[in-house]
């Protein structure tokens, strides 16, 4: 996979830098060791927590650039959660530099009463990004709660800047707080309000399956470039006899039509998509992207997909576009025939190309067992497998895999979740 | 990283309540008291202390060494420095946006008196 090969280090690399900048320029010397951490561990918290500012960005050329969304927003975690427990440490090592000598000092120094306001907004600061983290783990809120709680990690990051400017250290923090405000104003009006996106219109919403609808999209105006396996970012407004949630949500492109017209697959997780399933003709909808790089750059090699329920849209996406160039076995798992979206259609795809393969399998309310419905060991050896599915799944087929000998970089997958 | 979080959350609050649990029943630090005895310096011989790594002010009536603290200063040296061997109490009472120091640091202060700056004669 590209992301996995072509871009493995450059976000790694670029935390690194946005950590160890500040880190040099406020290098201290000739204190003690205690002190001289607490101040590289603030500085480098506050790099990091900048790096995963950029990272929260949806724009195109830049998940080209980085290696895809998907790994943008598993180092915006990581850069997160780190920068968070550097933040933690930062001033407990400054109390404790003075704590040998002078308990007193020490809480003095941490204490949020009787310090000024460069103490105060520290604090203010570090509980929020407390509290937004909390609010991040808790993936049960719903994603509208969720989204506006998660944000308050943004002014934590501000006030900790107006901490830096509290304590009289002007030069390198006003223009990191620009930047921080630039790139938190970006994601709000570019991506959140949806001025990156283009305007489209609802032209078709047909029923695939129990809670999954297809719905079609035609551009008002510039139409997205997206390939199969890609995914676009939409949001449905209120047209007639519908009321759109407005909120951006990842679908994968489903069909690709000639004139800039897009399909997308969508299955009743949540409020927003589950109601949409009773979306209407001539709703507007505006679509942000496309993103991901499944299923680009297969090699010629015989191929093996494997998908689960709606994880089959990339795949079907990929067969309406043609006829395949390589021998590939699609093993499609769903719960039972009402779940079975789009099977009709692949069935009549794989009758009319002879390098299609289809086992299509209803595997009941329980998990299925993976290594009776995979390939066995001979057969996988010279295979490229394509994984899409439920997380669960996904990982079940990783495992079988590699137990039969397949490599991981033979193995592309996505785990795109939002959250 | 759930599991990261929760487990750096409680170390944090742990070690916080601890401090302030332990400090809070300490005796404060003792700062140097501004005896009688003390040595009164002359503005001159201030003046002679105006270098970076040999910095004396004058702050609220008392003379302070404070080159060994004075790499330890968040603000850059070219804020501070300017102020070595002379009379700064207007600028350690109008810091950041014209508000004095806090508490901690006059504590802090207090611990790098060496003497009173000498009344000059008329």
């Amino acid at each position: 996979m590209v992301s996995a090969t072509r871009f493995r280090l450059t976000i790694p690399l670029l935390l690194l830098a946005s950590a160890a900048g500040p880190v040099c320029w406020a290098l201290p010397s000739g204190l003690s060791p205690l002190r001289s951490l607490g101040i590289i561990l603030g500085w480098a918290g506050c790099g990091l927590l900048l790096g995963s500012l950029l990272l929260m960005l949806r724009e195109t050329w830049l998940s080209r650039w980085l290696g895809g969304l998907e790994d943008m927003y598993r180092w915006h975690h990581r850069a997160g959660i780190v920068a968070y427990v550097a933040l933690l440490a930062h001033p407990l090592a400054l109390a404790v530099d003075s704590w040998p000598e002078f308990p007193a000092v020490a809480w003095q120094t941490l204490s949020p009463f009787g310090n000024g306001w460069a103490v105060r907004l520290g604090w203010l600061s570090l509980l929020l990004l407390m509290f937004g983290l909390a609010t991040t783990f808790a993936t049960r809120l719903p994603y509208r709660r969720w989204r506006w709680l998660h944000a308050s990690l943004g002014i934590g990051v501000l006030l900790g800047l107006g901490h830096l400017l509290q304590l009289g250290i002007e030069e390198p923090v006003l223009p990191l707080l620009a930047l921080a405000t630039l790139l938190l104003g970006w994601r709000f009006i570019r991506d959140d309000a949806g001025l990156a996106a283009r305007p489209y219109i609802v032209r078709s919403a047909t029923p695939v399956a129990d809670g999954v609808v297809e719905i079609g999209l035609q551009p008002l105006a510039e139409a997205v470039v997206a390939d199969p396996g890609q995914f676009v970012l939409v949001a449905f407004f209120t047209g007639p006899g519908f009321r759109g949630c407005g909120q951006f949500h990842p679908f994968t492109v489903s069909s690709i039509g000639t004139g800039g017209e897009i399909r997308v697959g969508v299955k009743a997780l949540g409020d927003c998509t589950r109601h949409l399933q009773s979306i209407a003709v001539g709703v507007p909808a505006r679509v942000h992207g496309a993103f991901g790089s499944f299923l680009a750059d297969r090699p010629a090699t015989t191929q093996l997909w494997l998908a689960g329920g709606i994880g089959v849209t990339p795949f079907l996406a990929l067969l309406r576009a043609g006829p395949l160039s390589q021998p590939t076995t699609l093993v499609y798992l769903y719960r039972g025939a009402a779940d079975a979206a789009y099977l009709p259609e692949l069935r009549a795809l794989a009758a009319a190309d002879r390098l299609l393969s289809l086992q299509a399998h209803a595997t009941g309310e329980r998990p299925p067992d993976m290594a009776s419905l995979l390939p066995a060991s001979p057969d996988l050896a010279s295979r490229e497998c394509y994984l899409c599915g439920p997380p669960a799944m996904v990982a079940a087929v990783r495992e079988v895999l590699r137990r039969r000998g397949v490599t991981p970089r033979h193995i592309h997958f996505e785990n795109f979740d939002f959250r | 990283m759930r599991r990261l979080y929760a487990c750096t959350t409680a170390v944090f609050w742990l070690l916080v309540a601890t401090v302030a649990i332990v400090g809070h029943w300490s005796p404060a630090a003792d700062p140097a008291s501004p005896a009688a005895a003390e040595r009164l310096i002359p503005v001159a011989e201030l003046a002679r202390h105006a270098l970076p790594d040999d910095c004396w002010m004058a702050i609220r009536g008392g003379v302070h060494d404070v080159s060994a603290y004075l790499p330890e200063h968040p603000s850059r040296p070219d804020v501070v420095v300017p102020w070595c061997g002379r009379e700064a109490t207007e600028a350690y009472e109008t810091k950041t946006r014209g508000r004095p120091h806090s508490a901690q640091a006059d504590e802090l202060l207090a611990r790098y008196r060496i003497g009173r700056l000498a009344a000059e004669k008329p």
